[in-house]
């Protein structure tokens, strides 16, 4: 019997916050560790308790298995949540604790070995005869690598082995473009995760992202809680998810979700994870990878389901039986969220970085929001550039998209260019609303997209009110006192 | 007080005279119109041109002020004279700039190299990801402002090639 009697979060940001608030019902104390430039961040001033843990770089510090394995001791903490990122699936931080009698709320270290790189699941899912798109591994191929990965015929995507959040991914399709792609999917590979490793495989021209969220006990329960389409994706990063996925017939929702169940079970997987697919036009679906920890996007299966996965996961570690059974767990209505980053849309989506002059988010009727700023707060360039996620729950798809919108118009952020005005235009594309959506939603609908132009009047209004709000033009000491006496003079 | 805003990476000269009771604006070589900011408060304001009159949501750091209005968000920057006048002599099309605070990651070329428009002269890493800085033209490499490991922001000068060449 594991204990869990205090948790340190391994984490920061929202997902430190989200895990705190369902310690804090479960009545089992929280830690955060935290690097001094996350010092005044909610997730630090939440906490109880709170270890400032060191590195050379902000990122760095979150990576330092050693001081927080230190930092257990000191509080006493006897499991850790890894949230997303960072260790969360680094199969050595699993296994230290493990060394250590400290309970890693995730799977065993040999499953995150195994499912948590992409190139040995896919030779897992092979081996067990799921379905896979044409591929080619940089470990098989050897020096022949780039050889081989033109023949698989362009477009080819080049992907790290390791890691997720579209880093160490690029697109070719010209083969003049194949060596530089791979040269600098390595470079950031090496860099986010700390391994060069990378494989091609055959891009499916507009397919969507459906992944099944699925957990597992420790005495052979396995179960899925539906799917998320999460296709709405720049720089392959998802920024819309929602559950269930539009337009899917029952029989190959039923398929979809079963297979995960079947991958997760011949994995012997064990606590929260999430199995990826690509569905192809055609209705065959094909497996892309496993995420073997909690997904950012993991409050929208909850917005559904009513359950608690945080929760889920602390009973899972503490090696209880899973509180329901595949046909208790029903999902009603539908969620969508929107992830909220400090970002450009308008130039090429390149994160943007500022002081939060204001930062109001939403509240209301279906609304849940997933936050790790606050007013005032700095948006570095030191990690990731997600500021918060929105979250809508409706009685269909309908009402939740109308709930986004409503949410995203009472969400003001100023002094940090976010992609909110920017979400709304995908909400309110025809195509999106009709469920018409895939992986290239971004880039083809790229035009309809841009923001709405300005007319003369417009832009006058903007312009007054900037002078208005600037001392230099409002300051009395600049001021002409008979301004028709002087008006002759600048007329020309 | 006239001042050059710039919005939408255009600059528009805008005038405003008048005291607090009672401004003008004048935008380019437009008509002066009666122009006021009215119940100010939590950011919120209504602006009076004219005959129109609209809610913005507004904040305001320097002399940039951030604006949502029209379903969209609009940074407006004040154009500081001093910097106005430097922007004007150096002209621009001989520097690589940061698009984004980042990192060099590696460097290709050396000062003294000729570079052809296109070629690449720089990696640099941002939030993990990597671009290349590329030759906004031809020319010849006076300065590389950072080593590999530096970090730099927004904006900041990477690479500067050679003035214009007569033809």
């Amino acid at each position: 019997m594991s204990e869990v009697t205090k948790v340190l979060i391994a984490n920061r940001g929202e997902i430190a916050c989200r895990i705190l608030r369902t310690l804090d019902r479960m009545a089992i104390p929280g830690v955060v560790v935290y690097h001094s430039v996350d010092a005044d961040s909610p997730a630090v001033k939440t906490a109880a308790e709170s270890v400032e843990i060191d590195g050379p770089t902000p990122v760095a510090a979150y990576l330092n298995v050693e001081s927080i394995i230190a930092a257990c001791k000191e509080t006493g903490s006897d499991a850790v949540h890894p949230g997303f990122g960072f260790l969360a699936e680094n199969p050595g931080f699993a296994q230290r604790l493990a060394e250590e009698g400290i309970t890693f709320i995730g799977p065993q270290p040999s499953t995150i070995e195994l499912m948590g790189n992409k190139v040995a699941a896919r030779s897992f899912c092979m081996d067990n005869c799921f379905s896979l798109v044409s591929s080619v591994t940089e470990a098989d191929a050897g020096e022949d690598f780039a050889e081989c990965a033109r023949k698989i015929g362009v477009p080819i995507l080049i992907k790290a082995a390791v890691g997720g959040g579209g880093k160490g991914m690029h697109i070719v399709r010209e083969l003049d473009g194949l060596d530089q792609a791979i040269q600098l999917a390595k470079g950031e590979a090496l860099r986010s995760f700390g391994n060069n490793e990378v494989y091609a495989e055959r891009y499916v021209e507009e397919p969507r992202h459906i992944e099944v969220q699925v957990m597992a006990d420790h005495h052979g329960n396995v179960v899925h809680l539906g799917e998320r389409e999460c296709s709405i994706q720049r720089r392959f990063q998802k920024i819309i998810e929602e559950s269930p996925a539009p337009n899917l017939t029952l029989e190959l929702r039923q398929r979809i979700c079963n297979t995960a169940v079947e991958i997760a079970r011949k994995a012997n997987y064990l606590n929260a994870g999430t199995v990826e697919f690509i569905l192809a036009p055609d209705g065959k679906f094909y497996f892309l990878e496993m995420n073997t920890r909690l997904q950012v996007e993991h409050p929208v299966t909850e917005m559904v389901t009513g359950l608690d996965l945080v929760e889920l996961q602390l009973r899972v570690a503490r090696d209880e039986y899973l509180p329901l059974s595949q046909d208790e767990i029903k999902a009603k209505g539908h969620a969508i969220e929107l992830r909220l980053y400090a970002e450009d849309p308008e130039n090429d989506f390149l994160p943007a970085t500022g002081t939060l002059l204001a930062y109001r988010l939403p509240a209301g009727k279906g609304v849940r929001i997933e936050n790790g700023f606050a007013e005032g707060m700095q948006v570095s360039s030191a990690f990731d550039p997600m500021l918060a996620k929105l979250i809508v729950h409706g009685r269909d798809r309908n009402q939740a998209i109308e709930r986004a919108l409503k949410a995203l118009d009472d969400t003001l952020i100023l002094g940090v260019t976010t992609n909110i005005d920017y979400l709304a235009r995908i909400l309110s594309h025809p195509a999106y609303t009709s469920g018409q959506i895939h992986t290239g939603f971004i880039p083809k609908y790229g035009e309809d997209l841009s923001p709405p132009p300005l007319s003369e009047e417009q832009r006058n209004l903007l312009l007054a009110a900037a002078a208005l709000n600037s001392r230099e033009f409002t300051d009395p000491a600049f001021q002409v006192p008979e301004p028709y006496a002087s008006l002759g003079d600048w007329r020309n | 007080m006239q001042r050059r805003i710039n919005l939408l990476d255009v600059h528009y000269t805008v005038m405003v005279v008048g005291h607090p009771e009672e401004r003008w604006l004048k935008v380019e070589a437009g008509e002066f119109q009666s122009v006021a900011l009215k119940s100010m408060k939590d950011g919120q304001g209504i602006i009076l041109l004219g005959e129109q009159n609209v809610r913005m949501k507004m904040a305001v750091k320097g002399e940039t002020v951030y604006i949502r209005a029209f379903d969209r968000t609009f940074t407006l920057h004040i154009v500081n004279p001093v910097e106005q006048a430097a922007q004007e002599t150096s002209g621009p099309g001989n520097t690589a700039r940061a698009p984004m605070p980042g990192t060099v990651v590696e460097i290709d070329v050396a000062v003294g190299a000729r570079v052809t428009k296109g070629q690449s002269m720089m990696t640099i890493e941002s939030m993990k990801i990597l671009t290349v800085i590329t030759a906004p033209r031809d020319g010849e490499v006076v300065q590389v402002h950072f080593e590999p490991g530096a970090t730099f922001g927004k904006n900041a000068a990477l690479i500067t090639l050679s003035k214009k060449e007569e033809e």
